[in-house]
């Protein structure tokens, strides 16, 4: 079978890849697939461990709260991104400094 | 009389000294019109006169009466001031105050208009009491004192006028050249308190005193635990000797008394005529007995000399004051003959007559000059009223004081039943008696003094021929007929009172023997006073005899209109008219000497000095502007600094706060990934 | 090395692969679709993890939910969104991406290392889990069922709750605001 730190260490490149699309992206929605990269990921961890877990199935409904979760959030995001747009006339993170010295 | 015990007569001494004193400060300190101050001062004079003569009644041939107080203490010794009255000052007193007493009457006349006269007033009381307390003070250093203040009174008084400028030169002479006496004064006080420790008169000179217990022995001056070497006693002599040449006007510091005569002629008589200059004598006279060989010798040619010296200066003078201010230092002169060779009682009777005599000239003199000067001023004439050639004939004008100044002629000369007459025989007499026991040099001596009386015949009588006799030159100089009348009232009076002074009667009952005296036999002689010698009777005739044909020959010249010989272009008459070149020497050898080093030292003060102080201005300025630059560039540099420092971080850290989401979250994560780092994988690293 | 371990291979490189092109796409509409594939293959390595009722749910969830939900939500409002300021700049890897590539770097060295250090085949409750271990012919889907009513039913009716919360939130904020 699949060793377990081969998971892990997927798990870990896409944790990466999220924070780069979180830190470095000027669309906002971007920023938000950025988020679910790392969503994602985390969810694989817990998937992953879950495979020596069979009565409790703790990692596996872990899981499934993690993605009802996440797709509140992008719902709950997604509003306040039209929010913002309807602000500041675009959804540039690098625009809305309104928050500066 | 027993209410008059020492301490009484003491005390009225020291009023009658005081009394002065007390119109000095009172006119001066109570402010009140310009002209006051006669009646008060007359009337403080006049206390003066009776307490001295009631003084004078109880210490005369009675016993000396001392009173003595603690001054002050230095170390260990205390130092005592006090009165000493024995005959000698008992006599100065009784002289002074009747002296001063005159010439305040007469000042009230001779003095009026005058704008400030409450000075003049002031200043006579500061003289009569610094010249009473002189007779009266009992230690050198308290004679020293008045000695001082008289001189400085002496000053003020020549200096009375003085928005004239030669009066201010006058003063200032006569004051610097007293102090240079004073020199000698304070340093024969000096050598007598190292040598004795006390400078009380009573301790020191009388008989049996410490000085007369002082020996000479094996080249030493020796008393009782103190020796020095035996030059000093000589050198102390010759410093009292010294101060008094200052004081009485003797060579070589004769130079300041005939331009003394710029004050007004009632201070000439009083000050520079009667009193003042009878200080010096009186001084050598307290301190006899320190006087050894030498310093009398010394003394008796420096006195011959002097009177000879200004008796021919006298005789080519044109000044009515001038001539009588030479004559004042010829009878010094003769003064200082008789203390030097050994004639104390002459000397001191000689000072009396003088004063009397000398007095009465001056002030004769002066009631002549205020007449011309009233003619001058009202007739608005340009001509000198002091000099000499510009008066003649005014006995028709003005005979009482023709016949006055006449007496006191008489009594300068020395012609006899005249009081003038016996004190000077006694100094001849006396001085031919002294030259007998020294050696044939020493025959100069009175041999000059002789000459020298001839010459006071001759310019004291050219002296009343050309004023009183012949015609008024003046009318020939500007044409006219002017006419003068006599002096006013209180100046007529007090010159008859001079005048009475002036014969034989109020001196001894005989008129031709001196030895009968009275001030004489009051004095202490030192060597006999008997006749000896056919002398005695020669000199007088003979003296009497040359003076009487001189006075013949200036009247032939002066009096009667005959062309007087012409000797003003002979080099000894320039001679004598110049003062012997004496003030032209000192000038040359003193006076420009310590001009020039004033000034240097004012050049030296002005650059060197004034230059280091601005100097130091300047480094004080240089370190406030280091200061200055300091303060802005370094400390206002630091704080400056400080303040852009936060500024520029703050600057720095403002830029972190972009307000863009990335920027933070970038720095979030570098921080929580430093942080796990460091925690768990610090071994690791 | 059967062919079991050759598939999750393929999987995971197109799971990483995309997402690499997700991130380094400039346009939005293709960075979508391409996490549509992302999230696909996920399901994918889910399988292999014998949690294959998370694989429907991720499927059905992020991708039918999700996805569609971003796709409409871009498509249906306004076109400036679109508008990717990316497209100004030059270069794929410019400046300002700097600091982003250096954190994920080293969040990924940091994350791998650890997972180095931890050793997680070693871990006890792994190597003694003998019986809980699963196996490919198990039911997950009845024991997430019990498990779900039984142990976790707190957390499970929370999250209904939270999902209300974030209905009426999101609502809210996306109204269309009246116009007086």
């Amino acid at each position: 079978m699949i060793p377990l730190s081969h998971y892990l260490i997927i798990s870990a490149a896409l944790f990466s890849i999220g924070v780069y699309a979180v830190l470095s992206k000027r669309n906002a929605i971007m920023i938000l697939v950025g988020i679910e990269f790392m969503l994602n990921a985390a969810i694989l961890n817990f998937v992953a461990f879950s495979k020596h877990d069979k009565f409790a199935a703790s990692g596996q409904v872990f899981a499934l709260f993690a993605i009802v979760l996440a797709a509140a959030a992008v719902a709950v995001s997604l509003a306040i991104i039209l929010n913002v747009y309807k602000y500041y006339k675009t959804i540039d993170p690098t625009q809305i400094d309104k928050l500066r010295d | 009389m027993d209410t008059f015990t020492p301490e009484t007569i003491s005390l009225l001494a020291l009023l009658a000294a005081l009394m002065p004193l007390l119109s000095f400060g009172g006119i001066l300190l109570v402010p009140g019109e310009r002209n006051r101050g006669s009646f008060f001062s007359i009337l403080n004079i006049c206390t003066s006169l009776v307490l001295s003569v009631i003084v004078f009644i109880h210490v005369w041939q009675q016993s000396t009466v001392h009173q003595q107080i603690e001054w002050f203490t230095v170390g260990d010794w205390k130092f005592k001031a006090g009165i000493l009255l024995n005959n000698l000052s008992a006599l100065m007193l009784v002289l002074i105050s009747l002296v001063a007493t005159l010439v305040h009457i007469y000042s009230t006349k001779y003095m009026e208009g005058d704008p400030y006269i409450f000075r003049y007033w002031a200043y006579l009381g500061l003289f009569c009491f610094s010249m009473l307390g002189l007779v009266i003070a009992d230690n050198l250093l308290l004679i020293y004192m008045f000695w001082e203040l008289v001189g400085f009174s002496s000053y003020l008084l020549i200096g009375f006028w003085f928005t004239r400028d030669a009066a201010v030169q006058a003063n200032k002479k006569a004051f610097i050249m007293n102090r240079l006496g004073d020199l000698g004064f304070l340093t024969g006080i000096m050598i007598i308190f190292a040598q004795f420790q006390t400078l009380d008169i009573a301790l020191l000179f009388k008989d049996g005193g410490f000085v007369s217990h002082s020996l000479v022995q094996n080249g030493y001056w020796i008393f009782s635990s103190n020796q020095m070497p035996q030059m000093w006693l000589t050198f102390a002599g010759l410093a009292f000797f010294f101060g008094a040449t200052a004081k009485s006007a003797q060579f070589p510091l004769h130079t300041w008394l005939p331009d003394a005569m710029e004050g007004p002629t009632s201070v000439s008589s009083l000050i520079h005529a009667a009193t003042m200059v009878a200080a010096g004598v009186f001084l050598l006279a307290r301190i006899t007995p320190i006087f050894n060989s030498t310093v009398l010798t010394v003394i008796a040619i420096i006195g011959a000399f002097t009177a000879f010296m200004s008796a021919t200066i006298a005789l080519a003078q044109n000044d009515i004051k001038r001539i009588l201010a030479f004559s004042t230092i010829s009878q010094l002169g003769f003064m200082m003959l008789a203390i030097g060779v050994g004639a104390y009682a002459s000397a001191i009777f000689h000072l009396v007559t003088h004063a009397f005599f000398k007095c009465l000239l001056f002030l004769a003199a002066g009631a002549v000059i205020h007449e011309m000067h009233h003619l001058k001023e009202k007739k608005a004439l340009d001509f000198d009223h002091q000099d000499i050639r510009t008066m003649g004939g005014l006995r028709k004008f003005m005979p009482l004081t023709f016949i006055t100044m006449v007496l006191a002629s008489l009594a300068l000369v020395g012609l006899p039943f005249t009081s003038g007459y016996l004190s000077k025989d006694a100094i001849l007499i006396q001085a031919f008696e002294w030259a007998d026991t020294k050696s044939i040099w020493a025959k100069l001596v009175p041999y000059s003094a002789l000459f020298t009386s001839w010459l006071t015949a001759f310019y004291i009588s050219r002296l009343i021929f050309k004023v009183f006799f012949g015609e008024l030159k003046l009318n020939k100089a500007f044409t006219q007929q002017f006419s003068l009348h006599e002096a006013p009232g209180a100046m007529k009076y007090v010159l008859v009172t001079l005048a009475i002074f002036c014969l034989f009667p109020i001196f001894s009952s005989n008129p031709f023997h001196y030895e009968h005296a009275w001030i004489i036999e009051g004095l202490p002689v030192i060597s006999g006073i008997a006749r000896v010698n056919i002398f005695h009777t020669i000199i007088p005739i003979t003296v009497n005899l040359a003076a009487c044909f001189l006075i013949f020959i200036a009247y032939k010249w002066y009096a009667v209109a005959v062309k007087a010989p012409d000797f003003t272009n002979t080099p000894l008459f320039r001679f004598a008219e110049n003062q012997w070149y004496f003030d032209t020497l000192y000038k040359n050898l003193f006076v420009d000497k310590v001009v020039a080093l004033a000034k240097a030292t004012f050049r030296f003060d002005k650059v060197v000095i004034d230059g280091i102080v601005n100097l130091m201005g300047d480094v004080g300025v240089l370190f406030a502007a280091i200061s200055h630059w300091f303060d802005r560039k370094i400390v206002d540099g630091l704080v400056n600094g400080a303040g852009s420092l936060s500024k520029s971080i703050g600057n720095f850290a403002r830029h972190f706060q972009t307000g863009r989401l990335q920027h933070y979250l970038v720095t979030m994560l570098l921080v929580v990934l430093t942080f796990f780092i460091i925690k768990y994988f610090s071994l690791a690293i | 090395m059967g062919i079991e371990q050759l598939v999750f291979y393929v999987f995971a490189v197109i799971v990483l692969a995309s997402a690499l092109l997700v991130v380094a796409n400039k346009n939005l509409v293709r960075s979508i679709f391409l996490f549509f594939i992302t999230l696909f293959s996920m399901a994918g390595l889910f399988v292999f993890a014998l949690a294959d009722f998370v694989a429907i749910t991720q499927i059905v969830i992020y991708v039918g939910g999700v996805l569609v939900l971003m796709i409409f939500a871009f498509l249906l409002s306004n076109k400036h969104i679109l508008d990717n300021p990316d497209n100004l700049k030059t270069g794929v890897i410019g400046l300002h991406h700097l600091p982003g590539i250096l954190v994920a770097f080293l969040f990924f060295i940091v994350i791998v290392w650890s997972v180095s250090l931890a050793k997680v085949e070693q871990l006890e409750w792994i190597q003694h889990s003998g019986d809980n271990t699963l196996k490919p012919s198990d039911n997950t889907i009845h024991n997430i069922g019990i498990n779900l009513m039984t142990r976790y039913l707190l957390p499970f009716e929370v999250v209904s709750v939270f999902l209300m919360m974030a209905l009426i939130g999101a609502a809210h904020l996306a109204r269309k605001e009246r116009k007086p």
